[in-house]
């Protein structure tokens, strides 16, 4: 890390006497810390059900089988949830609405509105969660929780979320960044999903496999054109603030951004191949994720082109926010990639019902999404609270403990899947063979979510540390 | 990319395509599938649920069974379900019809269970939650707590499941 990093200096600063843009931060304050507080404390309860997971896995006999609360299937929805609508949501309301406003200049008056949608979130995600562990569970990824709690959590969408989009349109002048389309796309997109598949799956629900059809097509929205749209965005936006240099190919944004939006929506059925849904169905989503690979592709270009030159990759490596956001981005790619393979009917016949699939979700969303957050904490917090991060050496264990954690856990997630899938496509092994070798891989698993667990520990202590450390508004103590 | 409201109905349009082309495309072509006899004059599948293996459903959802058991048959090509015995044909859309939450389920750490109740070697399932490792099958976790009615309820579900009745789409395996 850069000697600025090591010793805990804030980043990107804005220039001395910008009265402007401080004042851009200070009506920020409030609702950001609250957004970003709440995702860090998910974030550490989502770490240690994750834990709990995987040893319930690997020894499924073992520590919390009297536990009612605690069978596999409740904790492991009960993490996903806490993990994309506690942290990942918290985090982007946060993120996102820092970039909007800094990019259009825009003075944040209606704090309140965006603070009480971000209490009524938190509590309605906590009665939700805890509805999982008392057992009433909907059978669907990432819409597990009651029915009714479904409206609420779009309502505070609304207040929370909405703000960019505000923020776009009393931008003071005409020039747009390729930031502000993905926030303003990934905001407006996320209500009209999530609302759709609540109403064909929970309220009104199709019929038969049409269900499936719907949560298949709202996952690939929720993970690609929100998490994934806010997470490029910032991308877009770190990369070449803190480089200090154009985007390479920048001319590019706009066709990565409409084929992002036109493609992504179009992948959910990629993950029914072999189901019982039309072949026609299935084979729209496998050309979805293969042409998911244009804006994945300009992407790369866009990035990676600019990391390899003028040195990029030694300054993203020593410095804090750069290096979390390039391992972001060499993920995305990596994760455009491999999605685009594994939809094809080949590898998806040995892949299906094994753990490649939840390895790929981890790839967008833990090691793009996740440390691109990381990333725009490090970049952000210091501006927002005026106050200098309390530890550099926790700055390292948490870098270390994400990036070997998650790699650590993608190797047992891709790897242990294609073992056995190769085990499940020969019909001479017997069941009891594959989950033997599929539980060679839980350890790996168990001791990559320690090291998560305490990467995310060494985050929070450094976060709260900071938050606590600065009292007074930024705008005073900063500038007058 | 200056205009808002260009930006807006452009993203709209983005979303708008695959929800109308992929799902109220589909559900036209699903929507009307009802139950219908593999042949004339015969009786007609999916059959209904017995309302034992209805309340059965609800302790599979509410202990998330979903997590580690698919209730799906592939067809040949797509993996060897059928030449593992899993059923004695693809699943069909017809066989969800009356499912009033599909759960077809993405990860197999246990085995499928769509055929469960058509399988001749069935374990003893209230043994198995009891007490697993005396049933032979070590791997699966114990469900002491779960209540004796419940339990009953749940082997009703399970038995419950089957597709080893002829359908319209889909032939029996010879």
């Amino acid at each position: 890390m850069s000697q600025d990093n090591r010793s805990g200096r804030p980043q990107g600063r804005p220039p001395e006497g910008d009265s402007r843009l401080s004042r851009v931060e200070a009506s920020l304050r409030g609702p950001f810390l609250l957004f970003f507080v709440s995702a860090v404390v998910w974030l550490l309860a989502a770490s240690l059900l994750a834990l709990v997971a995987s040893l319930g896995l690997g020894s499924l006999a073992g520590p919390f089988r009297d536990c009612e609360f605690l069978t596999y299937g409740r904790v492991v929805a009960a993490e996903r949830n806490l993990f994309v609508y506690g942290w990942a949501f918290n985090a982007f309301f946060a993120v996102n609405l820092w970039l909007l406003s800094q990019l259009g200049r825009f003075e944040f008056r209606n704090g309140w509105l965006a603070t009480l949608g971000g209490v009524v979130w938190n509590l309605t995600l906590t009665y939700g969660v805890a509805r999982l562990f008392a057992g009433e569970l909907n059978g669907f990824a990432l819409l597990e929780m009651p029915r009714e709690v479904g409206p609420v959590l779009a309502v505070a969408f609304l207040l929370a979320a909405f703000w960019p989009i505000v923020a776009f349109a009393r931008r003071p002048t005409g020039h747009t960044f390729a930031s502000q389309w993905f926030v303003v796309g990934a905001s407006f997109v996320f209500p009209l999903v999530y609302l759709l598949a609540q109403l064909m799956v929970l309220w009104a629900p199709a019929s038969g496999v049409v269900q499936a059809l719907v949560h298949s097509w709202f996952v690939s929205n929720v993970l690609l054109l929100w998490l994934g749209a806010s997470a490029l965005a910032a991308v877009y936006y770190f990369l070449p603030k803190v480089l200090e240099r154009t985007i390479s190919g920048y001319y590019l944004a706009p066709v990565a951004f409409w084929t992002f939006f036109l493609f992504a929506g179009w992948t959910g059925p990629a993950a029914l191949v072999g189901s019982p849904v039309p072949l026609w169905l299935q084979s729209a989503g496998v050309v979805g994720a293969a042409m998911l690979m244009v804006p994945v592709i300009i992407t790369a270009l866009n990035f990676h082109g600019t990391l390899f030159t003028q040195g990029g990759w030694a300054r993203a490596w020593n410095d804090t926010t750069l290096r979390f956001v390039s391992f972001g981005a060499v993920a995305f790619t990596a994760y455009g990639a491999l999605q685009a393979c594994a939809a094809f009917r080949g590898p998806s016949a040995l892949l299906r019902f094994t753990s490649f699939g939840v390895g790929l979700e981890h790839l967008l969303t833990y090691a793009f999404v996740t440390m691109v957050i990381f990333g725009a904490a490090y970049f952000i917090l210091p501006r927002i609270t005026g106050s200098l991060w309390p530890s550099s050496k926790l700055v390292h264990v948490h870098f270390w403990g994400s990036a070997l954690g998650i790699l650590g856990c993608l190797t047992a997630w891709l790897f242990g899947g294609w073992q056995v899938g190769q085990l499940l496509a020969a019909t001479s092994a017997a069941h009891a063979d594959v989950l033997r070798s599929e539980s060679s891989w839980f350890f790996l698993l168990t001791v990559s979510s320690v090291l998560l667990l305490v990467g995310h520990v060494a985050f929070a202590l450094n976060a709260f540390g900071m938050i606590l450390k600065s009292s007074a508004p930024v705008s005073s103590g900063r500038h007058d | 990319m200056k205009n808002l409201n260009i930006l807006l109905a452009g993203v709209f349009a983005a979303v708008a395509l695959p929800f109308g082309a992929l799902l109220l495309s589909g559900q036209s072509q699903l929507g009307g599938l009802g139950r219908a006899a593999g042949e004339e004059g015969g009786a007609l599948f999916p059959a209904r649920e017995p309302g034992l293996a209805i309340q059965g459903r609800e302790v599979y959802l509410s202990l998330g069974c979903v997590s580690c058991h698919t209730q799906q048959v592939r067809p040949a090509g797509q993996g060897s379900d059928l030449a593992r015995g899993l059923g004695v044909r693809p699943s069909v859309a017809r066989d969800y019809v009356l499912q009033p939450q599909v759960l077809l389920g993405d990860r197999r750490i246990g085995p499928d269970l769509a055929n469960y109740g058509a399988r001749t070697s069935q374990i003893n399932v209230e043994t198995l939650l009891t007490d697993p490792a005396s049933s032979g099958v070590v791997w699966h976790p114990s469900y002491r707590f779960v209540e004796a009615a419940q339990r009953t309820a749940l082997v009703a579900y399970l038995k419950s499941l089957r597709q080893d009745y002829p359908s319209p789409e889909a032939k029996l395996k010879k």
